[in-house]
């Protein structure tokens, strides 16, 4: 134990050893990620001619990013992005944080409650989309179906831009809202009890409680489950996939689609790349940010 | 007072479980219905006449169980190989003295973050050019560095719970290190592994942009596509839909139902260590 020369030379096996054991991840990480995503920039630089294939990549330049300037596609789909995540991400946040009070009471019985926060985040996004289309549907839908017995006529949801982009948002708010629940959950419930019998002795009401007790003590979960919903919003793809796919027109088509379609559909990769290598420059800015924040902000004293 | 409480509690539990059943509830209902049954005005809550007609065409009408197999291989053998190589990465970020350790950390988390679609676009072309297009290592590749980062994260926790003399003691009985890990550490944290199994596979059965992607050929398509092609181009057979979807969501119901405090646990445990 005490002896140096014998702990270095272990220290230098137990560097060789974490190599290796860290070596089958990075090389994964190498294939999947890496590697795919320098590729990425280099064919969004490229453009391949699609009556004459054999001709292979030829040179673009930025051709596909002035491309994407002039688009409107482009920047409809990128405003509709943005949109969803300025309305879900709050919305998620509030309707989170309601399910998590409502499931923080002492229950007895404690699994409906439990399966009722953890069926719509084991349930796919598909098929949550599947779902609300159907809720939506015109005349067979039970949204107008109740519309139609609050006394107001049946609205035409999924065929109206407006209206098509407000289902989506709904549709995203109860798919993500419940995993936020589940995160806040875990903080409300790592609050000691003392602090509301401390208040409750002095006099406070449950809504000063709520404020002056709950929420700063609910930042740092908040933070993190605010990170996890802004990264998933903005990718958003397979909910209105299977709700509208992105109709009506391209009326709620976010970006995640756009590039789907013009890679796959469309079948031009070198466009395709452009826009998604713009979106991963998107999103790593929205993340830097967040990191640089979360950097400061939990670990400051409040 | 005592019972007013009481009756707030039973409230909250009854949105809640509402809220979340709803949907599934609102799909059973209607895989019961017949076609006319669902076009009557008003329309039905309840089916008024139940039929499970709509179950046996939704196995006809699309290969559904193979879906289900395709989902199955490909969500089994991606957890196996997920969880194996972070168990690995854990061990190492947890209980060796390394170099740059929080660097590593960090570039995990930033892979966590990348946007699926950037990835897809490439991944395409790499598994194109390999050939693998329609095969499973095209998704089960992809989908085990998925869960890559919450797996690691999740092992980590508990590897770091383990006091290290348990592991000395295995070592000193001749057991080499990497031993020690199979031997001491990994059923010891059995369920923090476990935690991150079940996360992998679910995240690896819901997946639908890869899966569409890298599968075109029907026989090779995975539940969460297979249930899309139920739908016509203009109509929507609601009933066998929904029928697709409940014998589709079963599966997973029955692993959240079992393993709810594990599932639980494991989510919140990476949310709340940030």
């Amino acid at each position: 134990m005490s002896d140096a020369p014998i702990s270095t030379g272990k220290d230098l096996s137990e560097r060789a050893l974490a190599a290796v054991l860290l070596a089958p991840a990075a090389l994964l990480l190498l294939v999947i990620v890496v590697y795919p995503i320098a590729t990425l920039f280099f064919s969004s630089l490229h453009t391949v001619d699609n009556a004459n294939p054999a001709a292979g990549e030829q040179w673009a330049g930025l051709a596909n990013y002035t491309r994407a300037f002039d688009d409107d596609r482009f920047w409809h789909s990128l405003g509709q992005t943005v949109l969803y995540i300025v309305v879900t991400v709050p919305g998620a946040l509030i309707v989170g944080l309601g399910l998590a009070l409502l499931a923080n009471q002492p229950f007895r019985v404690k699994w409906p409650v439990r399966l009722g926060l953890l069926l719509p985040w084991a349930l796919p996004l598909v098929f949550a989309g599947l779902i609300f289309r159907w809720f939506f549907e015109y005349q067979t839908g039970i949204v107008n179906d109740v519309v139609v017995r609050l006394g107001g006529e049946p609205l035409q949801w999924l065929s109206s831009p407006t209206l098509a982009t407000a289902a989506v948002c709904i549709a995203i708010v109860w798919k993500s809202s419940s995993f936020m629940a589940l995160m806040l959950l875990a903080g409300l419930q790592s609050i000691p009890r003392s602090l509301y019998e401390a208040a409750e002795v002095d006099g406070a009401t449950a809504w000063q409680q709520f404020v002056e007790i709950t929420l700063p003590m609910l930042r740092p979960a908040i933070f993190v489950a605010l990170i996890f919903r802004t990264i998933t919003a903005i990718q958003t793809f397979d909910i209105p996939y299977a709700m509208t796919g992105g109709g009506p027109g391209e009326a709620t088509e976010t970006l995640a689609m756009y590039i789907q379609k013009t890679t796959l559909d469309f079948l031009d990769f070198g466009y395709g790349s452009a826009l998604a290598a713009l979106m991963f420059v998107l999103s790593m800015v929205v993340t830097s940010g967040y990191l640089r924040y979360t950097r400061r902000g939990p670990s400051r004293p409040t | 007072m005592k019972l007013e409480r009481r009756s707030i509690v039973w409230l909250a539990a009854i949105v809640v479980a509402v809220n979340g059943f709803f949907p599934a509830v609102w799909i059973l209902l209607t895989s019961l219905k017949t076609e006319t049954e669902l076009i009557m005005s008003p329309i039905t809550y309840l089916p008024t006449a139940p039929t499970l007609a709509n179950y046996q065409i939704a196995f006809t009408a699309q290969p559904i169980l193979r879906f289900m197999w395709n989902s199955l291989v490909v969500a089994g053998l991606s957890t196996a190989l997920c969880v194996f190589v972070s168990a690995l990465a854990a061990y190492a970020l947890t209980r060796l003295r390394m170099p740059h350790r929080n660097l590593v950390m960090s570039l995990l988390l930033a892979v966590a973050m990348f946007p699926l679609i950037s990835l897809m676009v490439p991944l395409f072309k790499v598994m194109r050019e390999l050939g693998l297009l329609n095969t499973y290592p095209a998704l089960i590749l992809p989908y085990a560095v998925l869960s890559l980062p919450v797996c690691t994260l999740v092992m980590a926790s508990f590897f770091q719970d383990i006091p290290p003399d348990l592991e000395a003691a295995a070592m000193v009985d001749g057991c080499s290190r990497v031993g020690a890990l199979f031997r001491v550490v990994i059923p010891l944290s059995a369920p923090g592994v476990f935690t991150a199994a079940i996360l992998a596979f679910v995240n690896a059965w819901d997946e639908f942009l890869l899966a569409l992607t890298m599968m075109n050929r029907v026989s090779m398509r995975t539940l969460s596509v297979g249930i899309t092609l139920y739908q016509g181009e203009f109509a929507f057979p609601w009933p066998l839909i929904s029928a697709a979807l409940i014998i589709a969501i079963v599966p997973i119901c029955i692993i959240i139902a079992v393993f709810q405090e594990r599932v639980v646990g494991g989510l919140t445990s990476g949310g709340v260590k940030g």
